[in-house]
């Protein structure tokens, strides 16, 4: 944002980074099986700000049917779920693949972004469980184009930073991560 | 990216609004600076003055701020739902995550300081947290983290600055006159004076009179660049939500002027209380910490302005 930007305070909201680097994790996940024993957990999610207009209602409305459609074909069962923070998450299982797990919820946040929302969309998580079973999360930041890990641990609000540390060494070299630790957004009450 | 669609417009207006006081405030400025190499003091001299009382307020201003409101930072483990809530938001305006803190008061407020983006905090009071629902405090937060986005903090610091050096000037002179022309402003701090002691004290007299005078124009035009600000912070939630009636929600409930739209089941007022004329209304107190926010009713017409732009993108 621009000098004269913040001296008038105008405001845009930023939209989805011109980089794409959603399909990065379908060939991060073989590493990350391979090397790390880390499994998909067979779920992932998507996370927006649904707009409470018309517009916008049917762009969603429209898109959850071609998802759930196209992610029937494919085996995948597509729930939605309103948060406690008026967010939307659309919710994808699809056991077979990581890979189909991407594309649906590139479909969702394709959708949305032609219908002209794309500074609505937050961000996409993806779930996965490590060898002794905890869940290890993978966060994708529309607005940055960035991945980042996020692994709660045991206690309220509490992450294991140790673990998220790890597992950016471990991956980094394939997965673009957020080099910003201060950009590691917490998402609590993840609904999968 | 800039989408297809965008549910706002611009508001030129109110951008052309704030350029013009930003302006008239720099003139201001000039001003003093031009007054003060009149009135004798060296360039030398002002200038060291200015930088060290610039540093100060720059440096001091915002951590006692929260010193002096009993502020104090609180966890996400204290606070899940807030530090959510600014997290959330933060993703959205891809803005680092400000320090969030409490205050202890049971009136419903906010505010934000610091001088950068990396510096900021987050400040909400118990009341407010008591009194809202998510999407209403999303909507107070989203306008506390427009300030910092914009940073309000610098601007109103900068701006000020013109305000604050007329009111030392004042001070000063007023001081400095007193103990006689020998110690002027003139002579006495900047060594280029001008002779005689009836001259020095006219001078101090002329710039006595000046400084005040350029102390209330750039307290008005500071008060009009505060109201801009928060409309500007106002307009700067409802992008960043989507939800310009939940902030408008939250609005009306901090103001205390809930009456308007009532809560309570008409059925169910006990007694003739629903016939009163005058609703019982304890607080007019809240319009003196809003006094260099605009009128409620300006707000709440913007933000429904907003709200009708949302609604009609697409059709």
């Amino acid at each position: 944002m621009g000098l004269l930007d913040a001296l008038v305070g105008r405001r845009s909201v930023k939209g989805p980074a011109a980089r794409e680097r959603l399909f990065a994790l379908s060939t991060a996940y073989i590493t990350l099986q391979t090397e790390q024993n880390i499994v998909s957990a067979g779920v992932a999610g998507i996370v927006f700000q649904p707009l409470a207009t018309s517009d916008f209602t049917s762009i969603v409305k429209d898109m959850e049917e071609v998802v759930k459609a196209t992610a029937g074909d494919m085996g995948a069962s597509v729930e939605t779920k309103d948060d406690d923070y008026g967010f939307r998450w659309l919710i994808v299982r699809d056991q077979s693949s990581v890979e189909d797990l991407v594309v649906s919820i590139n479909g969702v946040s394709t959708a949305i972004e032609e219908g002209g929302y794309g500074e609505r969309l937050l961000c996409a998580v993806f779930a996965f469980k490590d060898a002794t079973g905890a869940q290890i999360n993978f966060i994708y930041n529309y607005k940055r184009g960035s991945w980042y890990p996020f692994v709660p641990a045991g206690g309220a609000q509490q992450r294991s930073v140790e673990r998220e540390l790890q597992l950016k060494a471990q991956i980094g070299a394939e997965l673009p991560i957020e080099p910003e630790l201060e950009r590691w957004f917490p998402l609590w009450g993840i609904p999968f | 990216m800039a989408s297809k669609r965008s549910g706002f417009g611009k508001d030129r207006a109110l951008q052309s609004r704030m350029l013009l006081t930003i302006f008239l405030l720099g003139l201001l400025y000039a001003a003093i600076v031009g007054g003060l190499i009149a009135s004798g003091a060296s360039v030398v001299t002002i200038a060291v003055i200015a930088i060290a009382l610039f540093a100060l307020q720059i440096f001091t201003s915002d951590k006692l701020a929260l010193k002096t409101m009993g502020a104090r930072e609180v966890t996400p483990q204290e606070q899940p739902e807030l530090h959510a809530i600014v997290e959330r938001l933060c993703i959205q305006a891809d803005l680092p995550k400000p320090r969030v803190a409490v205050m202890d008061h049971n009136m419903p407020n906010a505010f934000a300081t610091g001088r950068t983006q990396k510096t900021a905090t987050v400040c909400a009071t118990t009341g407010l947290l008591r009194m809202l629902e998510p999407a209403e405090l999303e909507g107070v937060i989203g306008h506390e983290l427009s300030h910092v986005i914009n940073r309000d903090v610098m601007v109103m610091t900068i701006a000020s600055f013109a305000a604050m050096i007329s009111a030392v000037i004042i001070r000063f002179a007023f001081f400095f006159g007193a103990m006689g022309g020998g110690m002027g402003m003139g002579r006495g701090m900047g060594g280029g004076g001008r002779g005689g002691g009836g001259d020095e004290e006219e001078a101090i007299i002329v710039v006595i009179l000046a400084s005040v005078v350029i102390y209330a124009i750039s307290f008005v035009l500071l008060r009009a660049l505060s109201r801009y600000r928060e409309f500007a912070a106002d307009r700067g939630s409802a992008i960043l939500t989507g939800r310009p009636s939940a902030l408008a929600s939250a609005l009306i409930k901090i103001s205390g002027t809930i009456e308007r739209i009532p809560s309570n089941d008409l059925r169910s007022a006990e007694g003739m209380s629903a016939f009163f004329i005058v609703p019982a209304r304890a607080k007019n107190s809240m319009m003196n910490i809003f006094a260099d926010h605009p009128p409620l009713d300006q707000r709440l017409a913007a933000l429904a302005r907003l709200e009708q732009q949302l609604q009609d993108t697409g059709k």
